[in-house]
């Protein structure tokens, strides 16, 4: 399955579904159909895109760097320094910043599709900030074990403080769209409020402080490899693409089709939960991400994940780069997080979205 | 129909959530996250001399009451205060403060409670009562007590009018831009204020003499330094201004980049950085073994093929300072520790 098949699939979204039209209609009116932009220029376009902030992240650092040095060090078929800080630093951290960049914005897409609803993304169903409170909890009591323990922890809290969010949430009728997202900040903000609670009184505000504002300063060789598995599971999501798709419908459409919605939202949940502590455990919280990318792309590309998941992949990838260039370069040579950087880009972008929305009719 | 989501009203609250969160992310920083910087007062030199009671118990003043007052002007952060020598009960919420107290073997009645420093109180001295946390007075412990002096430091310092209105609350806050100096004003005022002077002054003795010793190595030995600070897999720089600036100012270590400048909890850097400014010293904070977590220890942390070129770490040249100094800069056996823990490293340099 390319990337770039120009499939021109009429949109899932049928007219005998009202409950289809829900949960999309949050990207603009429903009765005026938008003219949907072919994937294969979006994707193309964004690859470009990020091609192009690949090669300026591997430019831009505070060491010495050339590209004439890797032309030499290839040419004569040995190291020198340019060509170690390519390999120790500079590649490290840009394939950290896109795996993380994928990783956010695919946890969102689920997310959305999963909740029925646009506003959502991990960090309002209390998923991050679950597994920041298990990573604080599992560094208090045990600091000497290893990262995977501690990435296991924190899974497994993202997971119980999803599970909790969603017993929550089970009253709530899904057209009721603003409640579910308010529920979920205010969800978050208790997590929150309890993990700061236990720092406040350990002397660990600092540590927390690492996990909750992402940025990339200490990607290295070596510090980052667990990121690999969040690529793994985009694939899985890419794979079950249809699912999702379908129970995003609605319960009545995934029943009639076969698809047992409480199997595939639970095997969301858990992709979730795992990519959130993975993103928390190796980089910190980047917030925005799941909720601006998702947003962007199914108004250009509809609600198909199995069309638009390369494209949210591609675009979330694409934003993280750029934010973490301007944040390295903003106070050359130190760092600005790149969770400061988004939080600022994202509002505006959201802002946009917001007030884009009216206007189309 | 349907009714378009997008209504104006709803979405008010989503356009107040980011703000909201920008704020509240603020608010959580300043308040929460130790910050421990006085601001930037303009705290007057040591100039303002205080007047030093010379121990002259002699000095009765007929007084209709039984026991005569001796009053004292302290230097503060707000300026001069006059307060009675010798307040008792006595609270102090500053862990710099705590050590030169410690340090003079005076005794303190009400503290924060689970403070994680040593040399925080003196031993010969009852412990003393929990009176809230670093950050919070607990205002009706305070009122139960009847303290006739709070002292306060930089992280209380906002409390300020609050604990004015239980008793008379001192502003003793380090400044960092010029930590030996108002450090010396602290310890000689404490001295003053609770009748002992002469040991005040043999504990800056003690400091002054450190300092020249130290001094002498890290003239002699030229190379540049730089203050960094691990917490988790992260690092911060830290400059002359700040708490950690004393080994510039004070030791004279020139910095291998001078554009740092001040923050509470540093600049965030890479590891390209260290690589980049390539110090000849490197001085660690580990703040994860300040909250007593040993388990991704600085070492672990710099230990990577950057930081390997530069010539702190081939000359092995790498100073782990005590992680208390970052809670307790200025205080009297923070000197005597940092200062030992630096004139070790340069007398064994090579």
């Amino acid at each position: 399955m390319s990337l770039f098949s120009p499939r021109t699939h009429a949109r899932l979204k049928s007219s005998t579904a009202p409950s289809a039209s829900s949960w999309q209609s949050g990207t603009g009116n429903a009765l005026h159909r938008r003219t949907v932009v072919p994937p294969w220029f979006i994707n193309t376009a964004s690859l470009i895109l990020m091609g192009l902030l690949v090669l300026l992240s591997l430019s831009i650092g505070v060491a010495d760097f050339s590209w004439s040095g890797i032309l030499q060090s290839l040419l004569t078929q040995s190291a020198n320094s340019d060509s170690s800080l390519l390999l120790v630093s500079r590649i490290p951290r840009t394939i950290a910043i896109i795996l993380t960049g994928i990783a956010m914005a695919v946890a969102g897409m689920i997310i959305q599709v999963v909740l029925k609803n646009r506003f959502v993304e991990p960090s309002m169903v209390g998923a991050t900030q679950s597994a920041a409170l298990g990573l604080l909890v599992v560094s208090l009591l045990f600091p000497a074990s290893a990262l995977i323990v501690k990435m296991g922890v924190a899974t497994i809290a993202a997971v119980f403080g999803m599970m909790l969010f969603m017993l929550l949430i089970h009253r709530i009728p899904p057209t009721d769209f603003l409640m579910i997202p308010l529920i979920g900040i205010v969800f978050g903000g208790i997590i929150e409020a309890v993990t700061t609670f236990i720092a406040y009184q350990t002397e660990s505000l600092q540590l927390l402080s690492v996990w909750q504002f992402g940025d990339f300063s200490g990607v290295l060789a070596g510090r980052y490899e667990l990121l690999w598995l969040t690529g793994a599971l985009c694939v899985l999501a890419y794979i079950i693409a249809d699912k999702l798709t379908i129970v995003g419908l609605g319960d009545n459409i995934a029943l009639n089709l076969g698809i047992s919605k409480r199997q595939v939202t639970w095997i969301g949940v858990g992709m979730v939960a795992m990519m959130s502590a993975v993103v928390v455990v190796t980089v910190g919280m980047i917030p925005f991400i799941g909720l601006v990318v998702p947003n962007i792309v199914s108004r250009l590309m509809g609600d198909k994940l199995r069309r638009s998941l390369p494209a949210v992949a591609l675009l979330g990838a694409s934003a993280v780069l750029l934010c973490d260039i301007i944040g390295r370069s903003i106070r050359y040579p130190f760092e600005v997080p790149v969770a400061t950087i988004f939080g600022v880009v994202g509002t505006v972008l959201f802002l946009w979205l917001l007030l884009r929305a009216p206007s189309e009719q | 129909m349907p009714t378009p989501l997008l209504s104006s009203r709803p979405t008010a609250s989503f356009f107040k959530r980011p703000l909201l969160t920008a704020a509240m992310t603020a608010l959580l920083a300043t308040v929460v996250a130790g910050c421990s910087s006085p601001e930037s007062n303009d705290s007057e030199p040591a100039d303002a001399k205080t007047e030093n009671p010379t121990a002259d118990e002699s000095q009765n003043v007929a007084n209709n009451d039984a026991v005569s007052v001796e009053k004292i002007m302290v230097n503060t952060v707000k300026g001069d205060v006059e307060l009675a020598m010798n307040p008792s009960p006595l609270v102090v919420y500053d862990m710099t403060l705590m050590q030169d107290l410690a340090a003079l073997d005076v005794a303190v009645d009400g503290m924060p409670g689970g403070l994680l420093l040593k040399n925080l109180h003196s031993e010969t001295q009852p412990d003393p009562k929990s009176v809230g946390t670093v950050f919070e007075p607990d205002l009706e412990a305070l009122n139960a007590m009847q303290p006739q002096a709070i002292l306060v430091g930089s992280r209380m310092a906002e409390k300020y009018d609050e604990l004015s209105s239980i008793a008379p609350t001192l502003d003793m806050s380090i400044d960092t831009a010029n930590i030996y100096e108002s450090s010396k004003q602290r310890l000689h005022d404490l001295g003053a204020l609770f009748g002992k002077s002469d040991q005040a002054a043999k504990l800056q003795q003690n400091i002054d003499g450190l300092i020249t010793e130290t001094k002498s190595l890290t003239k002699e030995n030229k190379g540049t330094g730089l203050v960094v600070m691990v917490n988790g897999n992260k690092m911060s720089a830290y400059g002359d201004k700040s708490r950690y600036g004393f080994i510039h100012t004070v030791l004279g270590v020139p910095m291998a980049d001078d554009k740092i400048a001040d923050a509470p909890h540093g600049q965030p850097i890479s590891f390209e950085y260290i690589q980049k400014a390539n110090p000849d010293w490197l001085f660690v904070i580990d703040r994860s073994a300040a909250i007593g977590e040993d388990g991704i220890g600085a070492k672990a942390v710099l230990d990577n093929p950057l930081v390997a070129q530069s010539n702190a770490w081939s000359k092995q040249q790498v100073v782990y300072l005590s992680p208390d100094s970052y809670l307790a800069f200025g205080g009297y056996y923070q000197w005597m520790q940092d200062l030992t823990t630096i004139k070790d490293a340069f007398t064994n340099a090579k």
